[in-house]
C-alpha cells in the first residue's frame, strides 16, 4: 500500500451473523486531511469506525493505518490514535483530572509529562475551572470536551470522533468545531462520522456518503453537491403535487410531506413559484438534499 | 504527522498496573460502604452461632466450633467481593457505562484489561480477608501467627471466584440471569466446602466432588494458616491454591476476548 495515505481501506467487509454491516467500501484519508463518513442511522458508519480504532476485526478486504495492519498491530496504531467515541464513557466517580490521570496511564505517560499535558488540554478545552470537578456536575458539552481532551492526551496523529456534536447546543458545538480545526491546523488527520450536514460542510475536505454499508458517493462536499443536483431548489407542500407540470429541466423528489423541485436555473422555478403567490422561496441546493436524495426517501427503521 | 514521536508502548505489565489503578481509583470512594458488610456479617454470625449453634455442637475436627468456621469467614468476604465485582461489575462496566470501550481505545488489549480486573479483585479479596481475620481475633478464635497469611490465600481465592464472575458475564443474556451464578454456583460452593461442617460428614463422593471444586482447599489451608495445625493435605492443597486460579483466569480472559471481539 502507498505511503501517502494515513488510512486506507479496499473492500473491506463486516459480517454481523447474517447481517452485512460494511459491504465492500473502498476509502484512502491523506495526511492532515478532515474526513466525513455521513450516512442514515444502521449505514454501517460507526462499524466501520470500529474496524479503524481496532475495535472489531475486519470481515475482509485490507486496512490499513499509518501503513500498518489493525489485525496485526493493533496496540502500534491505537498508541498513534484518539477515539472519542458516541457515548461518553468517563470514569463517574473521580474527577476530571483523576479522570485524564487514569487514562494517561493507560499509554505509558510519565506523571510529571502527563500533568502538564492535562493542565494543557484542560486550557485548551475550556475546562480549566473544571478540573477538580466530579463528572457528574458536568453539563453533556463539558462532558463531551473532556472525552476530546482525553482522546488528544497522547497527542495523537489521527482523532476518531463518532458524532462528536450529536445531542450538543449551538454553542459547544460551534466551539468543539473550532478546535477541530485548530487542530487540523496543527497538522492532525481527523475522521468523523455525523448525521449533521452543517457539521460536515464546517469541517470536512472530503466526504463519503455510506448507506446499507456500501458507498453512494465520495468527494469534497460542493462538488458531491454540483455534481449530483441541479443548482436550486424549490420546497413545497407534497399535497400541491398534482399542481406541478414537469417541464424542462425540472426534476421533481417527495420526502415524507415535502416537495422537492430542482432546476439548474432559478428563472425555471420562478415560474412555477408564482402560482404560490411567493408563499415558498426558491434556494441552493446543499447537502441534506443530496443527503436526502442519495440515502432514498423512506424512513430507515422501516426496513 | 510528527515523525519525531518515538512512542513505546506500555509493557503487559505496566497495562494490567494500570487497569488495576483505574480500579483502586474509580472504586475507593466506596470502599468503606463496600467494607461494612465485610466487616458486620462475621461478626453478627459468630455472635448468632457463638450463642446457639457452638453451644449445640461443641467441637469439630478436634477444635472448638466458632474456631473451626472462622477461617471460613475469611475466605466467605474473598468469595462475595470477587464473585460480584467481576459478574455484575463486569456487566455494568461493559453494557452501562462502557469502560472498557474507554480502555480498549488506548494501546491496552482485552487480556490486560482482564487480568488487570483479576489482579484488583485478588487485591480485594486479600484486604477483606484480612479484615475478617483481625475482626475474628478478638474472639480468641485466631490461634497461630500463621493466620496473618490468611490474605494471601483470600487473593487466590479472589482470582478464583472473579474468574467465575467473569465467565457468568461471558454468557449471561441480561443482568437477572446473574441470580443462576449466585444462587446456584457460589451459595453451594460456599455451603458444600468444609466452611461450617467437616467434609468427613459427608458421603464419599459427595466429598470427593467438594474437594476438586474451587473453595474447599482454599479453606482448609486457611483452617491450617488460622489453627496452626498442619496436615499432610497441605501437598495437594497448597499447589492447587496456586495453580487453579490462574487455570481459571487464563480461560476467563479467553471468554472475554470472544464476548468483547466481535
Amino acid at each position: 500500500m502507498s505511503n501517502d495515505h494515513l488510512i486506507e481501506a479496499r473492500q473491506i467487509v463486516k459480517n454481523y451473523d447474517d447481517f452485512r454491516a460494511v459491504d465492500g467500501v473502498d476509502f484512502a484519508v491523506k495526511p492532515g486531511e478532515c474526513f466525513g463518513f455521513l450516512g442514515p442511522n444502521g449505514a454501517g458508519k460507526s462499524t466501520l469506525m470500529k474496524m479503524i480504532y481496532c475495535f472489531s476485526p475486519r470481515g475482509g478486504g485490507e486496512l490499513s493505518i499509518f501503513g500498518l495492519d489493525p489485525d496485526k498491530s493493533p496496540a502500534e496504531i491505537k498508541n498513534r490514535m484518539g477515539v472519542v467515541a458516541q457515548t461518553d464513557n468517563l470514569d463517574e466517580d473521580v474527577t476530571v483530572t483523576q479522570n485524564l490521570q487514569i487514562y494517561g496511564g493507560f499509554f505509558g505517560i510519565a506523571r510529571p509529562v502527563l500533568n502538564a499535558k492535562i493542565k494543557e488540554l484542560l486550557a485548551f478545552m475550556a475546562l480549566e475551572a473544571k478540573a477538580d470537578s466530579g463528572i457528574r456536575e458536568l453539563s453533556g458539552g463539558m462532558k463531551r470536551r473532556l472525552v476530546i481532551a482525553r482522546a488528544l492526551l497522547n497527542e495523537p496523529d489521527l482523532i476518531i470522533l463518532d458524532e462528536p456534536t450529536t445531542g450538543l447546543d449551538p454553542q459547544v458545538r460551534h466551539l468543539i468545531w473550532a478546535k477541530l480545526r485548530e487542530l487540523k491546523a496543527q497538522g492532525v488527520t481527523i475522521l468523523l462520522t455525523t448525521h449533521y450536514m452543517e457539521e460536515a460542510y464546517e469541517l470536512c475536505d472530503r466526504l463519503l456518503v455510506l448507506d446499507k454499508g456500501k458507498v453512494l458517493a465520495m468527494g469534497k462536499p460542493e462538488e458531491l453537491v454540483k455534481n449530483s443536483l441541479p443548482a436550486y431548489v424549490l420546497e413545497l407542500p407534497a399535497a400541491e403535487k398534482d399542481k406541478i407540470r414537469l417541464t424542462g429541466s425540472l426534476q421533481m423528489e417527495t420526502h415524507g410531506d415535502k416537495l422537492f423541485l430542482f432546476a439548474a436555473a432559478p428563472s425555471e422555478l420562478e415560474k412555477v413559484a408564482v402560482q404560490f403567490k411567493g408563499q415558498f422561496r426558491i434556494r441552493t441546493t446543499g447537502l441534506e438534499d443530496l443527503f436526502l436524495k442519495l440515502t432514498g426517501r423512506d424512513l430507515h427503521e422501516s426496513e | 504527522m510528527n515523525p519525531n514521536k518515538s512512542r513505546k508502548i506500555p509493557s503487559f505489565f505496566h497495562l494490567v498496573g494500570a487497569v488495576w489503578y483505574r480500579h483502586y481509583r474509580v472504586y475507593q470512594n466506596h470502599f468503606f460502604t463496600n467494607s461494612f458488610p465485610t466487616v458486620i456479617e462475621p461478626l453478627i454470625l459468630m455472635l448468632s452461632f457463638g450463642w446457639g449453634l457452638a453451644m449445640a455442637v461443641g467441637s469439630m475436627d478436634g477444635v472448638d466450633y466458632l474456631s473451626f468456621i472462622a477461617p471460613g469467614q475469611a475466605m466467605m468476604a474473598a468469595v462475595y467481593t470477587s464473585a460480584f465485582e467481576e459478574s455484575y461489575g463486569t456487566y455494568f462496566r461493559m453494557m452501562v457505562d462502557h469502560n472498557y470501550d474507554a480502555m480498549l481505545s488506548t494501546p491496552i488489549n482485552v487480556t490486560e484489561v482482564f487480568w488487570g480486573e483479576l489482579l484488583y479483585t485478588g487485591t480485594k479479596g486479600a484486604f477483606f480477608s484480612l479484615v475478617v481475620i483481625l475482626v475474628l481475633s478478638c474472639f480468641g478464635i485466631i490461634h497461630s501467627f500463621w493466620g496473618l497469611l490468611v490474605p494471601v490465600v483470600g487473593f487466590f481465592t479472589a482470582i478464583a471466584f472473579g474468574s467465575l464472575g467473569l465467565f457468568a458475564a461471558r454468557l449471561v443474556k441480561n443482568i437477572n440471569q446473574f441470580n443462576f451464578f449466585i444462587t446456584g454456583v457460589v451459595s453451594p460452593l460456599i455451603l458444600f466446602s468444609g466452611t461450617f461442617f467437616s467434609i468427613d460428614k459427608m458421603p464419599p463422593y459427595a466429598a470427593v466432588i467438594a474437594k476438586v471444586l474451587p473453595l474447599y482447599f482454599f479453606i482448609d489451608v486457611s483452617r491450617m494458616l488460622t489453627t496452626g495445625r498442619f496436615n499432610n493435605d497441605l501437598y495437594i492443597a497448597l499447589p492447587y491454591i496456586l495453580i487453579v486460579p490462574m487455570v481459571l483466569g487464563h480461560f476467563a480472559v479467553k471468554a472475554m476476548q470472544k464476548k468483547m471481539i466481535q
